[in-house]
């Protein structure tokens, strides 16, 4: 096998010259400071891992990965910033997907075993491309969504808009949030970060280590950059719409979500573009085990 | 504490229960009434009917026309009803004591020739001294001189965490700017030094083998397995493409490092000048100076975004507060970053004449409608969403530069940008300076 290819864009010519000797070894490494570029590599050459700068000055990272998603698909975007802000993150999820939002200055050996990780991945998908796209599945058991939310709100509009297409579930507290993710796994995740007094990021962590299927869009007023940055890594949330959303934008995620559930159902590659860091956080490494262990629970006592 | 009484109660404390006079009573025997000893204290005697005051008799009244001759065979039998003064001083008992005060002071005659009548409900009660109205209201004015006090010192405590405030958002702003600023240099260089220990791992053990090898031939033990071996190791080290490479790169990499590691520095540097921790809070210093400062640790605000066009003159170097001008000059630039909601440019110029150094800081941002520019300099107004602005940096601004004995003004197009104009006296006393420091440290 050849090695995989790695595209690194920074307007620091510094630090593609560091990285592209952090990849020396292992791996046909391209490094170029002009996004434009960048994108004339990936429309021509088969690019397993993007690795971009967040702050340029001619186009954003999270913009230009937005791209590379519509021009590579099976390429694995990661972005690598020194700058943790709000608006970048939000981008970074809604707009390029990313596969990890890592900060600069890094770890060599994480960002090293991040690639290879995304390369893999990436030579998988590579693969599955290559053969014809599987039918879609046949219209078995309707599809479940899960609504985290201590307001009605979020599951009026969800329930609006995907009337009787799907069985709807609102749990406005954490305690049965989790007897129906006992019930039953979910397909789509439309979750506050808040419930109640619970920050419920580990319950999203949770649901997507035990069923990579389930897609998380998060709905929330609650707004602080690294939590974020967390739920990419360790969540691959796939989508972050601040509060208040309209009731259009909730509908269009809502659908493009489910119709990735199906897709990433059909193709157990595509569930492998979505896995997940381990949890860091100690206190959520613990409820996150707490939280395994009662579903377990239940699930025996169910008989699921 | 005269707050947790209820209304009346210092009122209620200075009343004297006094029998008081009927209107029908003769004057002979209203004589004999100022005459007992257990009145001697009273400058007059209230007169009621009915149970309700309606005049007073003075001491001094009743004097003048009970000591002229024959008063007391003209006036002794006559009801006493025809020599009142028949507008008393009148306190109801609820009164508040500072209305009570104001109205007896107000109305009293001077000297001082009557007392008050303390009613309740209209009603005769008893009657007051004038001097101990007067007496507790100088204590009670007293008690809220020291409220005041203690309100105009939490309110400017308050004021002081309001500016510290502001100091710590815009610092917090400032620092976390140029803590990104540095993960970059930061990153590669501590990559690089990840890279170089890794490959110096490698390199030691070539050296290893090649010493091994070295030994073995000068040693000449003849075991020529293991030489071959040794020879084919060292061989295959020699020719790793990668290592090879590596070490060739690794050069430049160490140059790159040096120069991260100097532009870490600067910005350390920066981060001092701008603080200047560690020079005094009042400094000779050229604004330019300041002005380079600000715009070095505004620069990630501003990079990608604002075209700085600068346009400085040799400026006399003056006596101020160089870190508040600092501040004053940061908050100028990021404002107007802000104002731009693409690409813009941000003109800065500086000048002097005789008396006065001038800096004009101009942008090509929104700009703002009049009733806005009004209001820029008020503390608390803000046109950010909440949680983005204080509202007190333009307002700190001002204060700064008044401290300074200077003047801003501000002049705004929608749609063309604004304009901050700035004037510091060049001999302005370091004293007053100084004071600005004071409200500030």
């Amino acid at each position: 096998m050849s090695k995989p290819t790695l595209l690194l864009i920074d307007d620091e010519e510094r630090i593609l010259r560091s990285l592209r000797m952090l990849f020396f070894v292992g791996y046909n490494v391209r490094v170029t400071t002009e996004p434009k570029e960048a994108i004339r590599i990936l429309r021509e050459e088969k690019v397993h891992v993007i690795v971009s700068d967040q702050r340029m000055p001619q186009m954003q990272g999270s913009e230009l990965l937005r791209i590379a998603r519509e021009t590579s698909p099976a390429t694995m975007r990661i972005l690598l910033t020194g700058y943790s802000d709000l608006d970048a993150s939000i981008a970074s999820v809604n707009e390029g997907e990313v596969f990890r939002y890592l900060m600069k200055p890094w770890n060599a050996e994480d960002v090293k075993r991040v690639v290879a990780e995304a390369a893999a991945i990436a030579e998988a998908s590579f693969a599955l491309q290559a053969h014809a796209a599987p039918e879609p599945e046949a219209a078995g058991n309707k599809p479940r969504v899960l609504i985290m939310d201590h307001d009605e709100t979020t599951a009026k509009t969800v329930h609006e808009t995907l009337g009787d297409r799907c069985e709807i579930v609102w749990a406005a507290d954490a305690q049965h949030a989790m007897e129906e993710l006992a019930k039953q796994n979910v397909s789509v995740v439309v979750s506050d970060l808040m419930l109640g007094e619970t920050n419920v990021g580990y319950i999203l962590k949770t649901i997507k280590q035990l069923n990579p299927q389930t897609q998380c869009i998060v709905v929330t007023s609650f707004s602080d950059t690294s939590r974020l940055i967390e739920l990419i890594n360790q969540a691959q949330i796939t989508r972050f719409l601040p509060k208040p959303v309209s009731k259009g934008i909730l509908a269009r995620n809502l659908e493009s979500m489910l119709e990735r559930f199906h897709l990433v159902r059909s193709q157990p590659v595509l569930q492998k573009r979505q896995s997940v860091e381990p949890i860091s956080d100690p206190s959520e490494k613990v409820s996150a085990g707490n939280f395994i262990g009662m579903l377990g629970r239940l699930r025996s006592r169910i008989g699921v | 504490m005269s707050n947790h009484n209820p209304a009346g109660e210092s009122i209620f404390s200075l009343v004297t229960p006094i029998d008081a006079l009927s209107p029908d009573l003769p004057l002979e025997e209203v004589a004999e009434q100022f005459a007992d000893p257990r009145n001697a204290k009273l400058l007059s005697l209230p007169v009621v009917e009915n149970g309700r005051p309606i005049g007073v008799i003075t001491r001094y009244q009743f004097m003048n026309i009970y000591l002229k001759r024959y008063a007391r065979e003209l006036y002794g039998k006559r009801p006493l009803r025809g020599f009142i003064n028949n507008t008393p001083l009148l306190v109801e008992l609820d009164q508040p004591l500072a209305e009570a005060a104001q109205h007896v002071a107000a109305n009293m005659q001077f000297p001082l020739t009557e007392d008050f009548i303390v009613t309740r409900r209209g009603r005769y009660l008893g009657i007051g001294f004038v001097m101990d109205l007067l007496k507790a209201m100088e204590v009670k004015m007293r008690a809220n001189t020291q409220e005041l006090e203690q309100a105009y010192a939490q309110l400017k405590s308050s004021q002081l965490a309001l500016v510290q405030s502001e100091k710590m958002a815009s610092l917090g702003q400032m620092v976390a700017g140029v803590a990104h600023e540095i993960n970059t240099p930061l990153g590669y260089v501590q990559n690089n030094v990840a890279i170089g220990q890794a490959l110096f791992v490698q390199v030691q053990t070539v050296i290893a083998d090649y010493e091994a090898l070295f030994d073995m031939m000068l040693n000449g033990e003849a075991d020529e397995a293991l030489d071959t071996a040794q020879l084919q190791k060292v061989t295959a080290a020699r020719n790793d493409a990668n290592t090879q490479e590596m070490l060739g790169e690794m050069n430049g990499l160490m140059a790159d490092s040096l120069y991260g590691i100097e532009q870490i520095s600067g910005l350390v540097h920066d981060l001092k000048n701008f603080s200047r921790m560690d020079a005094a809070a009042n400094d000779l210093a050229n604004l330019n100076d300041c002005i380079e400062s600000a715009l070095n640790i505004g620069r990630n605000v501003l990079k990608n975004k604002v075209e700085v066009v600068k346009d400085l003159a040799q400026l006399p170097e003056i006596m101020c507060a160089p870190s508040q001008l600092n501040q004053v000059f940061l908050n100028l630039f990021t404002n107007a970053a802000q104002a731009m909601e693409t690409q813009g440019k941000l003109f800065i110029k500086s000048w002097h004449d005789a008396t006065h150094i001038h800096i004009g800081v101009t942008d090509t941002g929104k700009g703002m409608p009049q009733e806005i520019v009004q209001r820029i300099f008020d503390p608390f107004f803000t046109t950010k969403p909440v949680g983005e602005g204080t509202g007190l940096g333009l307002a700190i601004t001002h204060q700064i530069i008044q401290q300074h004995g200077g003047t801003i003004r501000v002049e705004s197009r929608v749609g063309e940008g604004s304009s901050f104009h700035i004037s510091l006296p060049i001999a302005h006393s370091a004293s007053s300076a100084t004071a600005g420091t004071a409200t500030y440290a």
